[in-house]
C-alpha cells in the first residue's frame, strides 16, 4: 500500500496573542510556535495505522520554509518512510489552488494507492487544497472522513456532517481522503524518535524539479487575492430584550431597520 | 524491544531483589491499580536475563505504569536499595519510545517541548502572575546572585500563583535582593524524567543550564520541590540550589525574620514527597511552620518518613486514574488530628488538596495553605 499523506506546519494560534503584520494582509508569526496542522496529525496518524496493519510505505510532502523540516521529522518519527518538502520563493503567496497544483508537480510522477490529507489547515482554513489536488489529479475524492475501511479497489468512509450526522460512502481507489479530527489518536513522538528519524530520507525540491513555471505558483498563479487582514472589533454594547415573542419580534425588526440592515 | 532504551535499568543488579513484596506492598496506589512494583522487578529481571518467562512480559500492554506518583516509597523501603521506582521510570520510557502514551500525558509532554510548560500555556503569560509585584528581571546586564525559579505550577494556576506572589512578597519584606526569569522561565523537567521521556529532559536540562550560565545565576532558591529534586539530582551538575523552606529556616536560625502577626489556628502538615522521602527534608518546614506565632501545629498520623503522597507527582497531575485520590484519605487524617488548616511546601500537593478538600465535601471544614501563605499574612 503506497500512502502519500500531505501537511502543513502551521502557527499554533488558539492561546496566542495574535497580532497583524506591518502588510496588514498576514499575521505576525515571530513568536508564534509552529507545529504540524491538526487535521494533517490525523492524516499522518491514519497513514501509519494502515501501513502497520497491511504494510507499504508512507509518504509526507509539505510545501514550506526549511523550519517545516521539524514537522516532517516528527511525521518520519510517527512511522512515515519518506518526506518530501517543496519549496522556492515562487512558491510565497500561494493560494489554495497555487498550493495543491504545487502539489501535484510532484504527486503525479509517485506511485500511490491513496492520498489523505487533512480537512482544513488551521492557519487560513480554506480547506480547499486536497479537493483541488484530487481535480488535479483526476482521483475520486471525500472530505471530513472519520473512518476509513480498505476493500478491493474502492474504500468506504465514513463523512461527518452536521449535527451528529455520519455519512457512509464508497470511493473507487486510488483516492484522495480528506481526514477529520477525531478519526484516530495521534501517537506521541518521543524527542529521542525525533533524533532517531534523521536518518531517515528527506528530499528537497523547487520550482524546476517539479516542471512549473513562475506564473503558475505564487500570487500570480492563485485565484485568490488577501486584500486585508484584521482583528474584528471588540463590541462593547449589549442589550438584552425582554417581553413577549411579539414584543421582542418587533424590537428586533425595530432595530435592525434603524441601523438599514434590512 | 528496543535493549538500548534498557540501558538505565541493566545498570541495577536484579540479583539483589529478594522479591520481599515491601515495595508492592509500600505503595500508595497498588490498592486501587495493578501496579505491582514487586512483580515488575521479577519481570524486568527476566527480560534482560537470558532466562524466559511464560507468558512473555508485554510492557507495552502494562498501561499501568502510568499509575506511579514516583513517591518513591517503594525505592526508600526496600531493604535492598534496588530502586524499584527507577525500574518502573524506565520501564516507562519504553512505552515513550513505542508512542504509547495516554493523550493526556503526550500533552503535557508536548506542552512542555512547545511551550515550556505541561498545560501548553503561552510563554507569554509566564510572568503575568507578578503583576503589580515588585520584581527583577533577569539581564544581561547584572549576574543573578539568588534567583527565585518559580516553576509551571506556580507560574500559571491561578491557586499556586498566590504563593508566587506569597514568596516575592517575603523576599521583599525581607530586603532580600533576587531575580526571576520571567517568560525565560522553562519547566525544570522533574516530571518529564519521571514520565520517562529521557530525550526531551536532556534538552530541557541543557538549556536550562545555558540559561542559568547566561545569567551568572550563583544560587536558586525554588517554589516547588520537583524543581529543586531536578536541579539537585537530576542535571548532572552541582547546583547551588535550595527549596524555599530550606532558605526560609536558614533565616530563622540566623534571626532575620521577625513575625508580627499571628495565626490562632490548629494546622498539620503533608510531607510532600519530593522534600521528604527523595531529599530527606523534614526538618526545616516544620521549624519555619512552629515559629509562626498563635498556631497549634499537630502531626498528622502517618508524617514525616511515613508520610503518604497526595497523588500529585510523576505525571499523575495530568492523568486520573478511577477510585478516591489519596489526598482525600489524608484530609480526614488531617481532620482527625484536630486540624483547620493542611499545610503544604509544594504547588502540587496544595493543587490536588485544593480538589481533595472540595470531593471529599470539607470545604467549611479544613482549608488547604503553603507555608509561604502563612508566612506572608505573618510578618
Amino acid at each position: 500500500m503506497e500512502i502519500i499523506v500531505c501537511v502543513k506546519h502551521v502557527p499554533e494560534t488558539a492561546e496566542a496573542e495574535i497580532a497583524i503584520d506591518s502588510s496588514g494582509k498576514g499575521i505576525k508569526t515571530e513568536d508564534l510556535v509552529f507545529d504540524i496542522n491538526e487535521w494533517d496529525d490525523y492524516a499522518v496518524e491514519e497513514a501509519v495505522l494502515i501501513k502497520e496493519k497491511l504494510g507499504g510505505r508512507v509518504t509526507i510532502v509539505t510545501v514550506g520554509s526549511e523550519d517545516a523540516d521539524k514537522t516532517l521529522r516528527k511525521c518520519l518519527a510517527k512511522g512515515a518512510d519518506r518526506a518530501i518538502r517543496l519549496t522556492d520563493k515562487a512558491f510565497d503567496g500561494s493560494d489554495a489552488y497555487a498550493t495543491a497544483k504545487i502539489l501535484y508537480g510532484v504527486i503525479k510522477d509517485l506511485p500511490f494507492d491513496l492520498i489523505l490529507t487533512g480537512t482544513q489547515a488551521g492557519d487560513d482554513g480554506y480547506a480547499q487544497v486536497g479537493v483541488i489536488l484530487a481535480g488535479f489529479l483526476g482521483i475520486p475524492h471525500a472530505t471530513m472522513v472519520k473512518k476509513i475501511e480498505l476493500m478491493e479497489g474502492f474504500t468506504r468512509v465514513n463523512r461527518e456532517l452536521e449535527g451528529g450526522l455520519e455519512q457512509v460512502m464508497e470511493v473507487g481507489t486510488p483516492a484522495l481522503l480528506a481526514v477529520q479530527t477525531g478519526i484516530n489518536e495521534p501517537r506521541y513522538v518521543s524527542i529521542m524518535g525525533i533524533r532517531k528519524a534523521r536518518q531517515k530520507e528527506l528530499k528537497v525540491l523547487g520550482l524546476n524539479d517539479l516542471g512549473l513555471k513562475e506564473e503558475e505558483v505564487g500570487e500570480s498563479g492563485s485565484w485568490i487575492t488577501v486584500e486585508e487582514m484584521f482583528i474584528p472589533p471588540v463590541e462593547k454594547e449589549a442589550e438584552i430584550l425582554v417581553g413577549g415573542l411579539d414584543a421582542i419580534s418587533s424590537k428586533i425588526v425595530e432595530t435592525l431597520r434603524a441601523r438599514g440592515l434590512i | 524491544m528496543a535493549m538500548e532504551e534498557l540501558a538505565a535499568i541493566k545498570k541495577l543488579d536484579f540479583n539483589m531483589c529478594m522479591q520481599c513484596g515491601k515495595c508492592t506492598g509500600s505503595c500508595p496506589v497498588s490498592p486501587k491499580s495493578k501496579l505491582n512494583p514487586r512483580r515488575f522487578m521479577l519481570e524486568t529481571a527476566y527480560l534482560i536475563s537470558p532466562l524466559t518467562m511464560h507468558p512473555p512480559l508485554n510492557i507495552q500492554e502494562k498501561g499501568e505504569l502510568w499509575d506511579c506518583t514516583t513517591c518513591s516509597t517503594c525505592s526508600y523501603r526496600c531493604p535492598r536499595e534496588v530502586k524499584p521506582m527507577d525500574v518502573l521510570i524506565g520501564l516507562r520510557s519504553l512505552l515513550v519510545e513505542a508512542g504509547n502514551v495516554p493523550s493526556t500525558l503526550g500533552d503535557a509532554l508536548e506542552g512542555v517541548y512547545k511551550y515550556g510548560n505541561p498545560w501548553g500555556l503561552s510563554r507569554s503569560k509566564r510572568q503575568e502572575w507578578t503583576q503589580d509585584l515588585k520584581v527583577k528581571y533577569a539581564s544581561e546586564e547584572e549576574k543573578i546572585d539568588l534567583l527565585y525559579f518559580v516553576g509551571c505550577a506556580a507560574s500559571y494556576d491561578s491557586r499556586a500563583q498566590v504563593v508566587a506572589r506569597a514568596i516575592v512578597k517575603n523576599l521583599n519584606a525581607l530586603s532580600i535582593d533576587f531575580s526571576i526569569l520571567g517568560n525565560k522561565e522553562t519547566c525544570c523537567g522533574n516530571e518529564i524524567i519521571s514520565l520517562g521521556e529521557k530525550g526531551l529532559f536532556e534538552e530541557i536540562a541543557g538549556n536550562n543550564l545555558a540559561l542559568f550560565d547566561r545569567y551568572g545565576v550563583q544560587k536558586i532558591v525554588t517554589t516547588s520541590p520537583h524543581c529543586f529534586h531536578a536541579f539537585k539530582s537530576r542535571y548532572g551538575r552541582e547546583l547551588a540550589v535550595k527549596h524555599y523552606t530550606q532558605y526560609f529556616a536558614d533565616l530563622i536560625d540566623e534571626e532575620k525574620i521577625r513575625f508580627s502577626g499571628k495565626i490562632g489556628k490548629v494546622v498539620t502538615y503533608q510531607d510532600p514527597c519530593f522534600l521528604g522521602k527523595h531529599n530527606d527534608i523534614y526538618d526545616e518546614p516544620r521549624k519555619i511552620i512552629e515559629s509562626i506565632p498563635g498556631l497549634r501545629f499537630e502531626e498528622l498520623g502517618r508524617s514525616g518518613k511515613r508520610s503518604v503522597c497526595c497523588e500529585g507527582g510523576g505525571g499523575r497531575m495530568w492523568y486520573d486514574i478511577p477510585g478516591e485520590r489519596l489526598a482525600e484519605d489524608r484530609v480526614r487524617e488531617a481532620l482527625d488530628v484536630g486540624a483547620e488548616i493542611i499545610v503544604v511546601a509544594c504547588p502540587f500537593c496544595l493543587l490536588t488538596f485544593d480538589d481533595a478538600i472540595k470531593t471529599s465535601g470539607n470545604e467549611e471544614r479544613i482549608q488547604v495553605k503553603d507555608i509561604m501563605e502563612l508566612v506572608a499574612e505573618t510578618l
